[in-house]
């Protein structure tokens, strides 16, 4: 069977200013939910290795709730589910003001978070035990040395499959067009209804998403390039046993 | 750099459209295969969904077993089997041109901009986009929804409406029913806008369905019809054929009234001028 392929339908009506407000709340979504899905991450991450047992188990019970449940239900969960629990005038005012994008962000945030702190307590463990204990000996409290010595390695340490988390938190936002959020997804959908051009739709979503997750990429990989500790990573590793 | 993208992704697309075989009419594939599959829905009460028992039925699957199936068989001298895959607004036109399905049997509106994708069967259902709305609401039809928030179905004709009809509406867009029906009933929204006749058979569902009310005139106008593969009349002929046969014969009219009368799903009776129109569309043997 063969299919005529019409590209202009991309650019002529208004399928072009969809795609920028799509690719717009994309990045809004997204840049929201990874400043939370981080400072959830990093907190999670570093309570999951402290030598205190309760903000260990803490800690731990976030990670395994919020990361073993499907990011679509968390997605439901504050969109329908928490609203109905907040003071009437609160509910009407959340309505009015793109209530589902706020959902979107919170499911984002804290499914990612969750999935941050694994990757940040990976990194927090690769670290020799030795620099905690070096660092307790010079009389920093627990708090001060993983402020000030573990955190900043670790984070290091973690670029790349922090990478990895970013660029799927990034494609996840997808997700979030089943509570109506007019996302990147939605607005090739937008076109399809409009134009019933469903293959020249799904092509320029798929280009646009390669290009902000190539940018990801890029990014990440130059803030390793800058932030590197020359050596650390082969042999802060050696140096361990 | 654009073209030559937009070449690469159309020949990937291209690649993955074109099958090892050439073209090859519908009719000799169903002939072949000795099936015909068909897109429809899983949740759009009554016309195609999943039943309390499990079953996969519905008024759009009926009319293909028993208007379309009989006039397949006649016309191929055999048994043809019917085999079912699921479809949603995003995929039906997508399933169709990778042969996929055979046919699109459930609640797609024929509109000029799907009709240079895809052909059209005549139409075998007529119906408008209405408000479903909590009882005594403020919401009475179009003109009363400036600034309100209305829920619709994405990918309808009812949201690209509202969108250039008022456009002072704040629309929240949902890929199904039942999460517009759940931001409706916690209030999230104050409308949820779709097609009269589904909007009835969400009502009929509804856990209490005095609560709910379906108000104003028929702001859009949405005949159904069964979408095939552009180009290929033999195999439209044989679906024309066997409407025609039906809507003449009366098997429509007892199909219709097992899903939409007074016992049926979703009591929706059908009007007089609908009932002229569907007989109008029979063109002499």
């Amino acid at each position: 069977m063969s299919y005529d392929f019409d590209w202009s339908v991309l650019w002529t009506g208004q399928s072009g200013s969809w795609l920028i407000q799509g690719v717009l709340t994309t990045l809004h979504i997204f840049a929201l939910g990874l400043l939370i899905a981080l400072a959830l991450g990093i907190v999670a991450g570093a309570l999951r290795t402290v030598p205190i047992a309760p903000l260990r188990w803490l800690a731990s019970g976030y990670v395994e709730f919020f990361r073993n449940v499907p990011l679509l239900v968390w997605m439901f969960f504050w969109y329908f589910g928490v609203p109905p629990f907040l003071p009437r005038a609160i509910q009407d005012w959340l309505f009015d003001h793109g209530v589902e994008f706020w959902a979107g962000v919170c499911a984002l945030g804290v499914y990612h978070g969750a999935r941050f702190a694994e990757v940040i307590r990976a990194g927090i463990q690769s670290i020799p035990k030795t620099q905690l204990e070096a660092s307790l000996s010079t009389g920093l409290t627990v708090a001060q040395a993983y402020r000030l010595i573990i955190v900043p390695i670790a984070l290091r340490l973690i670029i790349p499959p922090a990478t990895n988390e970013t660029v799927n938190l990034l494609k996840n936002s997808s997700v979030a067009l089943t509570i109506g959020v007019a996302e990147l997804t939605f607005q090739t959908r937008q076109i399809e209804t409009y134009t019933a051009r469903a293959f020249e739709a799904l092509a320029a979503g798929t280009i646009l998403y390669l290009i902000l997750c190539l940018t990801i990429a890029s990014i990440m990989a130059y803030i390793e390039r800058r932030v590197a500790i020359p050596g650390m990573i082969a042999q802060g590793q050696t140096g361990a046993s | 750099m654009k073209r030559s993208i937009g070449f690469v992704v159309g020949a990937f697309f291209v690649l993955a459209l074109t099958g090892p075989s050439r073209a090859q009419s519908t009719l000799e594939k169903i002939d072949k295969s000795g099936a015909l599959t068909i897109g429809t829905r899983t949740g759009s009460p009554p016309f195609a969904f999943i039943n309390r028992n499990n079953e996969w039925v519905g008024f759009a699957i009926d009319l293909v077993e028993q208007a379309i199936l009989p006039a397949l068989n006649k016309k191929l001298n055999k048994q043809i089997k019917l085999e079912k895959k699921e479809s949603a607004p995003a995929t039906r036109i997508p399933l169709l041109t990778s042969n996929a399905v055979d046919l699109i049997a459930e609640t797609m509106t024929d509109t000029q901009s799907r009709r240079e994708q895809v052909d059209f069967s005549l139409t075998f259902f007529v119906t408008g986009a209405q408000f479903l709305v909590r009882k005594g609401s403020p919401v009475k039809n179009i003109e009363s929804i400036a600034g309100k928030r209305i829920a619709a179905q994405q990918g309808s004709t009812n949201a690209k409406i509202i969108r250039e009809k008022v456009p002072s509406a704040r629309l929240v867009e949902f890929p199904d029913q039942p999460a517009g029906f759940q931001a409706l009933s916690q209030r999230q929204v104050d409308a949820y806008t779709n097609d009269g006749i589904q909007l009835a058979g969400l009502k009929a569902k509804a856990p209490k369905p005095e609560e709910w009310a379906i108000v104003g005139e028929f702001f859009s106008y949405e005949p159904y019809g069964m979408a095939m593969r552009k180009n290929d009349s033999d195999f439209r002929q044989v679906v024309n054929v066997g409407l025609m046969d039906a809507i003449s014969s009366g098997r429509y009219a007892e199909i219709y009234e097992k899903w939409f009368g007074a016992k049926g799903e979703v009591p929706y009776p059908l009007t007089p001028e609908n009932k002229r129109f569907l007989q109008l569309q029979v063109v002499p043997k």
